[in-house]
């Protein structure tokens, strides 16, 4: 009987430390996902804040006034092919 | 003998004040106790309650909403991560509120107010502000003021902001589709949310997670068919031929004529989606799809088309349209002049009211309803879209012989001008593609036949007709390009009946005659001035658009130029 309960006894301490060590554990990757997570949000950050400037830049209204005013470019008044 | 009887009377005062101190010790002892009992027994339901909402919070992790894209993956919509910023007014101490007031650029006298009036009110929740830049917020969050809080949230922008606004639409500030695609689409788009329990700290960080009810799931990304180069071409000249003829409204619409793709699908006037302070109600109207308009000439082609797929018709046939008018039930429906004898090709040429009056006569209303309907016209909406028009066409029965002569050439019917370039692409082999506006993996949807490739072949070389020197539709040319359309100045509907001095100028057109690439259907709405009629109004439009739209797609020109270079080591 004696050696029952201490076993039982030893069990209970046992799997007391194991939830112990399991919570711990759980904490940490909390912790490590956490700071995942925090990448990922800095990186779609990043990601949208780079689409729109290149959006921004190749936008087809600017770039139609860049052509005319700075490079003087203008809309082909005469066909013109180029044939083999 | 003194000090022998002085030490029973000095122990007992020292007993006495050590039994005292004890039992004090042991009241403040018991008192401990006693709260402690309380605590743990009577208050603990309510202290538990109170604990968990200062520290354990459902929180929801927004999806970022799908993005929408050109055909070409040029981003017309994007989701950017931002920071909504919120306070506890029961938590917050007021005085650090003016450096945060200011790191917000908002008044700290206004923001100071707000947080009593709320914590007078018991409130516990509002927000300090919305969908605020990350660095911004960051800053804010720095300082670690207790009962500041920030939340990931997303913001919607619109690179091409007014240029694709009515097609794309646009979000309110809890992310929600309130117009156009963003609408129609706004389940497929949002994504889903996630949730989850976890207990937090007094700044917010997360030191332990309870349960996840749901992951968040990002909304798919959307390509359109739109090709945003033709996009912002048709734009253009559209605001320009609006401005030039103080018209009230306008839109174009672009087609691909072998497969239904909707390329262009531009309105004026438009709006910034960027700015919500700007938006007007009557600039948000999407008149590509929403409007409906009398299509008039630009219908005429189909009666003649059924004329000719009927097979009692031929090119050649000849109509002697004398004396330039024709009583209909005390009706008269008249040309501009007397054309006198015209073949078939004269009659879309001329645009002779008369001619066409006199075919859908000789067809009867079942045979043009049925060949109208089969080309599109009078159908429900064609895209699914919020607010799009449903088009009219009367019942056969319904068509006496004055509405079956007013419908021949476009009026008593409605159409809007999607429905219109739909209905062209039939021109282009004889079936009817159907328009879509998101790109699919799928197989090209099937057609619908609508005549014969012959008679299709033959209606191309009448609408080239009229953008020749004879025609009515002369401006609508593109140089290298063999062009045909068909011109439509419809009377607006008003109060009384149709009014005399509002116009509807419509071109209708496809092009190269040769190889049919693209349609284009060109509204202008009440232009003011001398010019009204759609040969005037609409096809310059159509010229500029289409022309450097049949360039832009390198599609070669079928008019050989004088002026066409030859390529090193080629041919002479």
């Amino acid at each position: 009987m004696n050696a029952l309960q201490g076993t039982l006894w030893g069990f209970v301490v046992v799997s007391a430390l194991v939830q112990i060590a399991q919570v711990q554990h759980h904490r940490d990757l909390l912790q490590v996902w956490q700071a995942a997570d925090k990448q990922r949000y800095l990186l779609l950050q990043e990601h949208t804040r780079l689409v729109l400037e290149k959006s921004t830049l190749l936008a087809n209204g600017r770039v139609d006034q860049l052509a005319r005013k700075q490079l003087n470019m203008k809309d082909p008044e005469q066909v013109q092919v180029l044939s083999e | 003998m003194t000090e022998t009887s002085l030490e029973p009377q000095e122990n007992s005062i020292v007993r006495w004040r050590f039994t005292l101190v004890l039992a004090v010790f042991a009241l403040l002892l018991a008192v401990v106790l006693g709260r402690l009992v309380i605590l743990h027994t009577v208050d603990q339901p309510f202290l538990f309650e109170q604990g968990e909402k200062r520290t354990v919070r459902e929180e929801v992790q927004p999806a970022s909403r799908g993005m929408i894209t050109d055909r070409f993956g040029t981003p017309l919509a994007v989701s950017t991560p931002v920071v909504t910023l919120w306070l506890n007014p029961q938590q917050v101490n007021i005085q650090q509120l003016p450096a945060i007031a200011k790191d917000l650029d908002i008044p700290a006298h206004t923001l100071v107010k707000s947080v009593e009036r709320a914590a007078s009110q018991g409130r516990s929740f509002i927000y300090l502000k919305r969908q605020v830049e990350p660095d911004v917020a960051e800053k804010v969050l720095a300082r670690r003021v207790a009962g500041v809080y920030g939340d990931e949230d997303f913001r919607r922008f619109y690179p091409a902001a007014e240029i694709t606004a009515h097609t794309v639409g646009i979000v309110n500030i809890d992310g929600k589709g309130q117009e156009g695609l963003e609408l129609a689409f706004d389940d497929y788009l949002r994504g889903h949310d996630g949730e989850r329990k976890v207990v937090k700290d007094l700044y917010g960080n997360v030191i332990k997670q309870l349960e996840v009810n749901g992951v968040a799931e990002n909304g798919p990304d959307m390509a359109l068919t739109i090709d945003l180069r033709l996009q912002y071409l048709a734009y253009r000249e559209l605001k320009a031929a609006v401005q030039q003829h103080r018209a009230k409204s306008g839109s174009a619409v672009i087609v691909d004529a072998h497969t239904g793709e909707v390329l262009a699908l531009v309105s004026q006037p438009s709006y910034n989606p960027n700015n919500r302070a700007t938006l007007k109600p009557e600039d948000m109207r999407n008149r590509a799809i929403a409007d409906l308009i009398e299509p008039g000439s630009t219908m005429k082609p189909f009666t003649v088309a059924a004329a000719l797929n009927s097979g009692r018709f031929f090119p050649s046939t000849q109509i002697d349209t004398s004396p330039g008018y024709v009583r209909v039930k005390n009706k008269t429906i008249r040309d501009h002049r007397d054309y006198g004898v015209l073949d078939i090709t004269g009659i879309i040429t001329k645009s002779s009211n008369v001619g066409v009056t006199y075919l859908a006569h000789k067809l009867g209303a079942e045979v043009i309803w049925d060949f109208f309907t089969k080309a599109g016209i009078g159908q429900p909406g064609v895209l699914g879209f919020p607010g799009e028009a449903v088009g009219v066409l009367p019942y056969p029965e319904q068509l006496d012989s004055l509405r079956l002569a007013t419908a021949s050439f476009g009026y008593g019917l409605a159409v809007s001008p999607l429905q219109l370039a739909q209905s062209y692409t039939a021109f282009a082999g004889g079936c009817r593609q159907s328009v879509r506006l998101i790109m699919r993996d799928e197989d090209k949807p099937a057609c619908e036949p609508v005549m014969s490739a012959k008679v299709s072949r033959q209606i191309l070389d009448m609408l080239e007709t009229v953008t020749s020197d004879k025609g009515t539709g002369s401006r609508a040319r593109v140089e290298g390009y063999r062009v045909g359309g068909k011109t439509g100045t419809a009377h607006k509907v008003g109060r009384g009946g149709y009014e005399d001095s509002a116009y509807t100028a419509v071109f209708a057109g496809i092009a190269p005659i040769s190889d049919p690439d693209l349609v284009l259907v060109v509204v202008i709405d009440e232009p003011q001035g001398q010019e009204y009629y759609g040969g005037e109004v609409a096809a310059p439009v159509f010229s500029r658009i289409m022309g450097q739209a049949l360039r832009l797609r390198q599609v070669a020109p079928d008019i050989p130029s004088k002026n066409t270079l030859q390529m090193a080591g080629g041919g002479a």
